[in-house]
């Protein structure tokens, strides 16, 4: 029995000249939480699908529980649930309908859990799925994700155009879930601030290309904001790695991805550099000094 | 199985709509029934005919629809991922929905007949014929095909990939190679053989779309440009692998040999020469006919569209025989000539009735339906002359030289007329007065003609050009053939069928030798070889068909064979061939074909020996 939930190897995906998804390799482990950033086009959809054994990557492989994506997708997806990008139902299958048609295809199914949630996110059964708000078809795809205690819980930008009571929503109710049941989480998203507090490790997507996958707690921690009261500053990079350093008021802002506070104090006190501010961030921030950085 | 029984009910569900359509439709052919002025004289007409035609347009117009959007839509606006995300098989997937898809189009259908059928009963039967059930199926079939067809066409087309483009060229070749495998069996009048093969065709391009459907949703998935790729590689290459084994099966039936000819055989021979057409359905390949022109003398033959095989006609040389051969809407007449290995093409084409070639084959002339006579030269490979000829009941025409044409017509008075083709004149040139049908059979001169009066019984010798009666050879008598022999003398056979007499005289009708035959009921002259008359017929007592050589000078029958189903030369010229006869062709009751020689009495197997 493999520990990791998901594996993926040197997964490629390409479509015609245009690669979507260029060797990426990250593992998840069981009961983690792993939370997959990137812009618009970074290639995070192509990897779910690969990951859900959706599409079959050129080159490489997408393994969850060990099992090959691709080849074990059916017997999979009894373990997994799954909340897509764009809800999917089809418009005019009543919610109730929706409920019972997934309720003959899993083994097992808790009818009272759906419909407990449906009532907490005040969904009725009798409702056209295509007359829901988008908050709502996302509610009912996690309402119906979660009613098999799925092993792995997969959220592919489960809150790209919700408003923040239904996003808030929405991860209240993963982050209750999860609590209860210990359940293996991956999620695309670009809301990095609703993720930050659940999340264990972070990857980050750039031009298709895996270029972060770090634990959250050792990336926060590392990554810091340093302000200086007067500039010029410099920095010893052999000590401090500046990832962005620009002017702030009257000095200057650095944002250091090697931080810790051996090395702020050994550089303080070997270079002049006056009043200093040590500012922790937040995974937001972290995000966008390294897309800034790479851009 | 279980899955796929879940699929197929979520998607009736979702079209439950249509069948709420169907049973408005159900219900409008008695409504029209009952609005005066719409029922017309029936109103159970009205009925089954209203609920036959929206029958028929709703399962249709459901096939199509729902062939175009069950899998392609669902593909495009990125909905299947409703059911990847689950789990459900790729097979589950496609059988649900394709299940669901079906029973739509059968369940509609059934919605708005069965009522109708049940309430109209005799009205039901006599209007949709006697097969109804057949009817039925037959549009249910249709609608299935166009619904399986409207599906690849949309899976293509809403995958908006280039590889759209190799799809046309790839549906292209299969038109053009299907077309390619059924010409050959068109022609061979192969009729079973082509529905057959269109049903084995038909199937496997349902397997192919079927099992391209279950393939691309295997492939694909969630990805239209890929199901578009996967439903292309299993379709093609599955038409590929069927069209390959159907060329390989039509390849087998076409190249049936003269050996194979086993049921249905027919032949004609030339009057004299060494060619005889055989034609016949060939062992194991159903009724697929095979035609060949065989020389019989040194064995070669040639294929020929076996819906020309009574059209061969020889030249009275008996060295070449002209064929037509069906090209498009018209006819090449190609010229096969004993000691040449292919055929010379006359470069004459034409959709005329029917053609008769010159003793030495340099020209052909053809008589078109509505009876113009056209003068073809072969070897300046244009036409001469071209005249109507008078309309007649029947006719015979005959090169009498190169430059002249005579003309038989019973109408019913037998007129003569002669074309000069150098002069391009059609003239009259003489008649024999008659209110029936008259036989005539010229010397080998065209100078005197036997003229056989069959209803009459009368036998008599007439000049060949103006028809003036010349002789009274036989009258009162029941003649039962006559023929000139090729060096001028006449033939004939008379008598009761008890005893038969075959008698010979001078070409001025000067009695020479009367040879007695016996109990003949059915006797046929055909020809002779300076020395034999070559008799077929049947014995007026056993009923048994013979073949017989009597030798003219010594009167008596030097040879017998017997005969099953003697094989008649094919003749447009009335005269003798110039010729001797060698050999005459019998088809046995296994349908085999031998030739017997009536100076030797030896037979031997041209087929199936």
């Amino acid at each position: 029995m493999s520990d990791n939930a998901i594996r993926i190897s040197d997964l490629t995906v390409r479509y015609g000249r245009m690669t979507a998804v260029d060797h990426a390799a990250l593992d998840v482990a069981r009961g983690a939480v792993y939370a997959l950033v990137g812009r618009n086009g970074a290639g995070k959809s192509s990897l779910v699908r690969c990951l859900l054994g959706q599409q079959k990557p050129q080159d490489g492989s997408a393994a969850l529980f060990g099992e090959d994506a691709w080849s074990r997708r059916t017997s999979l997806m009894q373990r997994i649930g799954v909340v897509t990008e764009d809800a999917d139902a089809p418009p005019e299958m009543s919610v109730g309908a929706i409920s019972r048609f997934c309720s003959r295809l899993y083994d097992k199914w808790d009818q009272d859990s759906v419909e407990t949630r449906l009532r907490t996110f005040g969904v009725p059964l009798t409702s056209r799925f295509g007359s829901l708000s988008k908050g709502q078809k996302k509610q009912v795809s996690l309402a119906m994700a979660l009613a098999i205690s799925p092993e792995l819980l997969v959220l592919d930008d489960p809150t790209l155009g919700l408003d923040v009571v239904a996003r808030k929503s929405l991860f209240e109710e993963v982050i209750g879930d999860l609590a209860d049941r210990g359940t293996t989480v991956f999620i695309t998203t670009h809301d990095l601030a609703g993720v930050e507090t659940f999340a264990d490790r972070v990857g980050m997507m750039e031009n298709g290309r895996l270029v972060l996958d770090e634990d959250v707690d050792a990336l926060k921690s590392r990554f810091r904001r340093i302000r200086f009261a007067a500039q010029p500053v410099a920095i010893d990079a052999a000590v401090l790695r500046p990832t962005v350093m620009r002017s702030w008021g009257g000095g200057a802002e650095a944002i250091v991805s090697n931080y810790d506070d051996v090395s702020f104090e050994r550089m303080r006190s070997t270079s002049n550099i006056g009043a200093a501010e040590v500012e922790a961030m937040s995974l937001e921030e972290i995000f966008i000094a390294i897309a800034g950085a790479k851009s | 199985m279980k899955n796929a029984l879940a699929i197929a009910a979520r998607e009736f569900e979702e079209k439950r709509f249509v069948a709420y359509a169907a049973l408005a439709f159900a219900i409008l052919p008695f409504v029209l029934a009952a609005i005066p002025g719409v029922n017309g004289k029936s109103p159970a007409d009205t009925i089954a005919m209203g609920s036959l035609i929206f029958g028929s347009a709703f399962a249709i117009a459901v096939g199509v629809i729902s062939g175009a959007s069950f899998i392609g839509r669902d593909l495009s606006d990125g909905r299947m991922s409703f059911y990847f995300s689950r789990p459900a098989g790729s097979l589950s997937i496609w059988f649900g929905k394709l299940t669901a898809s079906v029973l739509m189009i059968v369940g509609t259908f059934g919605f708005i007949i069965v009522p109708a059928r049940l309430a109209t009963g005799r009205n039901w039967t006599r209007i949709i014929s006697s097969s109804s059930t057949w009817s039925v199926l037959y549009i249910l079939a249709v609608a299935i095909a166009l619904f399986l067809i409207a599906h690849v066409i949309s899976t293509f087309a809403r995958s908006r990939s280039p590889l759209i483009a190799l799809d046309f060229a790839a549906a292209v070749i299969c038109g053009v190679v299907i077309r390619l495998l059924f010409l050959p069996l068109f022609a061979g009048e192969a009729f079973i053989l082509v529905k057959g093969l269109a049903i084995a065709l038909g199937g496997a391009a349902i397997v192919a779309i079927i099992g391209g459907g279950a393939w691309q949703l295997e492939r694909g998935r969630t990805d239209r440009r890929r199901n578009h790729l996967a439903l292309s590689q299993f379709l093609w290459t599955t038409m590929a692998a069927a069209l390959l084994i159907a060329a390989g099966y039509v390849g087998w039936v076409v190249s049936a040999q003269p050996g194979d000819l086993a049921g249905q055989v027919e032949a004609s021979r030339s009057p004299s020469g060494p060619f005889a057409v055989i034609s016949g359905n060939a062992k194991g390949r159903s009724d697929y006919r095979a035609t060949f022109l065989l020389n019989l003398d040194d064995g070669s033959k040639w294929r020929l569209d076996p819906r020309a095989r009574w059209g061969v006609r020889y030249t009275r040389d008996g060295r070449s025989a002209v064929v037509p051969h069906l090209a498009a809407n018209a006819v090449d007449m190609l010229v096969y000539t004993h000691g040449k290995a292919e055929p010379v093409n006359t470069g004459l084409t034409t959709s005329d009735r029917d053609f008769f070639v010159s003793d030495d084959g340099g020209r052909i002339a053809t008589i078109s339906y509505e009876g113009v006579l056209s003068v073809y030269d072969v070897e300046q490979k244009r036409s001469l002359v071209s005249v109507r000829l008078p309309s007649a009941k029947s006719m015979r025409a005959f090169f009498v030289t190169p430059d002249v044409i005579r003309i038989y017509l019973n109408l019913p008075d037998l007129k003569i007329e002669e074309l000069d083709v150098r002069a391009r004149v059609l003239r009259e040139t003489g008649s024999v007065p008659s209110q029936n049908f008259l036989g005539v059979f010229p010397d080998p001169s065209a100078t005197h003609m036997l003229v056989r009066a069959f209803r009459e019984g009368t036998l008599s010798l007439n000049d060949a050009r103006t028809g003036a009666a010349i002789k009274t050879l036989s009258t009162g008598a029941r003649i039962k053939s006559a023929d000139y022999l090729r060096d001028g003398r006449i033939a004939f056979v008379d008598g009761p069928d008890s005893a038969a007499v075959l008698h010979i005289l001078a070409a001025d009708g000067t009695p020479q030798r009367d040879i007695p035959l016996g109990a003949k009921k059915w006797i046929a002259i055909l020809g002779d070889d300076g020395v034999r008359v070559v008799l077929a017929d049947t014995n007026a007592a056993s009923g048994h068909r013979m073949f017989e050589a009597v030798n003219i000078t010594s009167g008596t029958i030097e040879h017998r064979e017997p005969a099953h189903d003697s094989v008649a030369a094919v003749v447009f010229d009335p005269r003798p061939p110039i010729e001797p006869l060698h050999e005459v062709l019998d088809i046995d009751a296994q349908g085999h074909v031998a030739a017997w020689n009536p100076a030797t009495g030896a037979k031997r197997m041209i087929t199936g020996g």
